[in-house]
């Protein structure tokens, strides 16, 4: 009897065949991989492809030449020069941003009053698109009436004569500014949610023996926060090395082509019309990413 | 603040309308323009605010609404079109931005809608190729600059032929003569076809402060020699006072710096293309030209390197500077009630060359050497358009003697027609004051004599957007070449005349 119930179809559903039915996981990946092949696979496939044509500007054709792209590419100096600024952006800004996101949290790790709403101010930078935030910096930064650069002008750091987003050596700089200021939140958050799973018992222990708080936090906080450290360093790389919004607004890669990273000089040739060489340019961007996460993800033993 | 397409297209019409209502002062217009990503397009509509009068609406300043007989024409040929939509996507230049606001005047009668997608320049660039690559059709109407003529000509229809083919959907007494025949040769016609219509055209000429000139006893300079002398004792008297001598557009790696520069090697007698198609930027002239430039940046305010066509403005009209060669559509801005500097500055011919222009026989691609810069822009009637004849009818309105003299009247912009310049209404308004027309004679007088036109070749709105501005900006900040003009120049040369060979134009 209890078999037969169990063997029985589903009312209205018998018509189904087995993998289409909830029990089967067909239907529970599909919407998922749709999105996937829509929004992912395809358009990268498409990128590989576009990328093994040749452009030709006055017939306005993408003619198929495989090697014509990744050959200009590997001759092409402002792809070496927009790889460099991008590795330079990303590691800046990571090691900025994880300093600065841990050193907050162990700061806002605590349960006294008033510290919640601290918490949750945090996160207000994250919810500001980042073409205005780019915007806010580049008035900002304006050599002539920003306020930050007439601070830095004040303070002797800058000099009026050497615009900070006008001049090469510190245009970079300027752009991560506003980097920083919109993403130090989130390392904040995630070493927060780090810093609250950890266990109080080592550091029960440890204060018995009479470990200084700085003995505890080499010996026991970032070890044991490692993981969570490495997997936000991982996610936010990520999204570093794919920077636009704020070099397009703010300095457009300039001056010359000091804040050129590879999405950025992809969206230039992009917009001249050269569609092949510009999804090149992408894919290099996509195989760079892959093959840095790949590594940093063996070296210290990442599992997503 | 959201700026998805709906929040910003509400916020941009929103700001506009404070400003145009003098709610809001320029420096908070421009300001919330570029919030929302609209460069160009502040400045120029900047400039259009400033043709607002007290207790009239923006548009009456123009005190016309479209004639009763083009009303009557465009309801008799606009019927079978009612309920079709006529897109086109331009940068803000001012007559876009009027002709936005205006646009009721044609929907009305025709029925036919219309929508004006604006946005920066160089997303109007991409939209149009995508366009054409795709064949798409999206937009009926493409804005075009002159630098991006000979990429879109085999993508449009010719104007004139259409008007002749279609004589059902003629304008009456739209006459193409009336259209300044140099701007119709620097900017419309490509292979001696129309590719569009004139619709723009802002031109370089010299404009200096009058009172900074009288007090240290400067003459006003005519020749490039004594631009140069009267910028150096600009900026050695007045820098301590915050004044420089000139100020540029040379943000690195923008089309601004490339017009810069062009101007600046056409006025030392050299030329972008040889008659072989040989980039020669870098030879003698073309060096001289470049150096030239780079002493100017010596005496401009450091933020020109940052700056655009935008920043230009800014510091002609917050009283940073005293003597510049650069667009006249700055004029009328300069003339507002809000500038600090009301009618103070004067326009004047373009300085001319020391050493002569080069000739058309020695360029190559139809480029034309000159010391009037031009920046003028056509509208382009797409041929992949699915409303061909009524984007058809839209333009002939857009472009028709009363809408441009009305174009002109409310912002104070060179018109495109010689009827526009002659039209009493234009010349009553040659006084100081905002919207003045008081430089037209000198920008008449440029398009006439001393026009200057960019070389007509496909590869040319890339050239001028990416490999020579870019190269320069990495001279101009240091962050290349070590200040040597020639090894910068050289190597913009081998660029360009590997992917001329390439493309095989050579």
């Amino acid at each position: 009897m209890t078999a037969a119930v169990y063997d029985a179809p589903a009312p209205g559903r018998a018509w189904l065949p087995r993998w289409f039915t909830s029990e089967h996981p067909l239907p529970w990946l599909l919407p998922a991989t749709a999105l996937m092949v829509v929004f992912g696979i395809y358009p990268a496939l498409y990128a590989i492809w576009l990328s093994l044509h040749k452009r030709n500007p006055v017939l306005r054709k993408d003619v198929w030449n495989p090697s014509a792209n990744w050959l200009k590419a590997l001759a092409d100096e402002r792809v070496w020069n927009a790889l460099y600024n991008t590795f330079l952006y990303t590691g800046l800004a990571l090691v900025i941003q994880l300093s600065l996101g841990l050193a907050i949290a162990l700061l806002l790790d605590t349960d006294r009053r008033g510290y919640g709403l601290l918490r949750a101010l945090m996160t207000l930078p994250l919810v500001v698109p980042p073409a205005v935030t780019a915007m806010m910096f580049l008035l900002m930064l304006d050599g002539s009436f920003g306020v930050l650069s007439r601070s830095l002008y004040a303070l002797g750091l800058l000099s009026p004569q050497y615009p900070i987003l006008a001049t090469s050596s510190t245009a970079l700089g300027g752009v991560l500014l506003a980097d920083i200021w919109q993403w130090t939140p989130f390392m904040v958050l995630i070493m927060l949610a780090g810093l609250r799973s950890l266990p109080k018992e080592p550091f029960e222990a440890a204060a018995i023996d009479g470990a200084s708080a700085t003995q505890a936090f080499f010996r026991l906080t970032l070890p044991m926060m490692s993981k969570v450290i490495a997997i936000a360093v991982l996610i936010r790389g990520i999204d570093l090395f794919r920077i636009f919004d704020y070099v397009k607004v703010m300095t457009d890669s300039g001056p010359g082509t000091a804040t050129e990273t590879l999405t950025s000089y992809a969206g230039r040739i992009y917009f001249n019309g050269d569609f092949p060489y510009a999804s090149t340019i992408s894919v290099i961007t996509l195989a760079v990413v892959i093959i840095v996460s790949t590594i940093f993800m063996k070296a210290f033993r990442v599992r997503l | 603040m959201s700026f998805r397409d709906y929040d910003k297209k509400t916020f941009i019409a929103d700001t506009a309308r404070d400003f145009a209502l003098r709610r809001i002062s320029k420096r908070d217009f421009l300001k919330k323009m570029a919030l929302a990503g609209v460069g160009f397009s502040a400045f120029n509509a900047g400039l259009l605010g400033t043709g607002y009068q007290r207790g009239k609406g923006i548009i009456s300043s123009a005190e016309a609404q479209t004639p009763e007989e083009m009303t009557k024409w465009l309801k008799d040929v606009g019927a079978p079109f009612k309920g079709s939509k006529v897109r086109y996507t331009s940068e803000a230049t001012p007559p876009t931005v009027v002709l936005n606001q205006i646009k009721n005047e044609f929907t009305e009668p025709t029925g036919i809608e219309v929508e004006i997608e604006i946005v920066p320049l160089e997303q109007v660039l991409a939209k149009a190729i995508q366009d054409v690559q795709g064949q798409l059709g999206t937009y009926d109407i493409y804005y075009l600059d002159q630098s991006w003529v000979a990429t879109f000509a085999p993508d449009t229809v010719d104007p004139v032929s259409y008007y002749k083919e279609k004589p059902d959907l003629a304008m009456p007494g739209f006459d193409f003569d009336d259209f300044s025949a140099p701007l119709v040769k620097g900017l419309a016609l490509y292979d001696d076809k129309w590719v569009g219509i004139p619709f723009d055209i802002p031109i370089f000429i010299t404009m200096y402060r009058r009172d900074i000139l009288e007090k240290l006893g400067i003459k006003p300079p005519t020749t490039f020699d004594e631009f140069t002398a009267a910028v150096k004792q600009i900026t050695e008297a007045e820098k301590a006072n915050g004044i420089y001598g000139t100020g540029l557009q040379a943000k690195s790696g923008h089309y601004s710096l490339e017009c810069d520069w062009t101007a600046a090697i056409w006025g030392h007698g050299g030329g972008i293309f040889g008659a072989n198609k040989k980039f020669t930027g870098n030879d003698e002239q073309g060096i001289n030209g470049l150096k030239w430039y780079q002493e100017m940046l010596k005496n401009a305010p450091p933020q020109s390197t940052a700056s655009t066509w935008d920043g230009q403005f800014q510091m002609m009209q917050s009283g940073q500077v005293a003597l510049v060669n650069s667009w006249d559509e700055f004029f009328p801005g300069l003339d507002a009630d809000d500038s600090k500097v009301k009618g103070l500055w004067e326009p004047m011919h373009p300085i001319s060359s020391n050493v002569g222009i080069r000739s058309v026989d020695d360029v190559g691609f139809g480029e034309i050497p000159n010391v009037g810069h031009q920046g003028g822009s056509i509208l382009g009637l797409s041929k992949y358009s699915k409303n061909l004849d009524a984007a058809w009818l839209f333009m002939q309105w857009a472009c028709s003697k009363e809408i441009m003299t009305r174009c002109t009247l409310l912002g104070g912009f060179a018109p495109m027609r010689i009827s526009s310049f002659e039209d009493p209404r234009v010349k009553a308004k040659a006084v100081v004051g905002p919207g003045t027309t008081r430089h037209l004679e000198v920008v008449k007088w440029t398009i006439d004599n001393v026009m200057a036109s960019e070389p007509d070749m496909p590869l040319w709105a890339g050239f001028s957007n990416n490999e020579i501005p870019v190269e320069l900006g990495k001279l101009l900040t240091g962050q290349d070449y070590g200040g040597d003009a020639k090894k910068c120049m050289d190597n913009v040369a081998s660029l360009i005349d590997k992917a001329v060979e390439d493309a095989g134009l050579l």
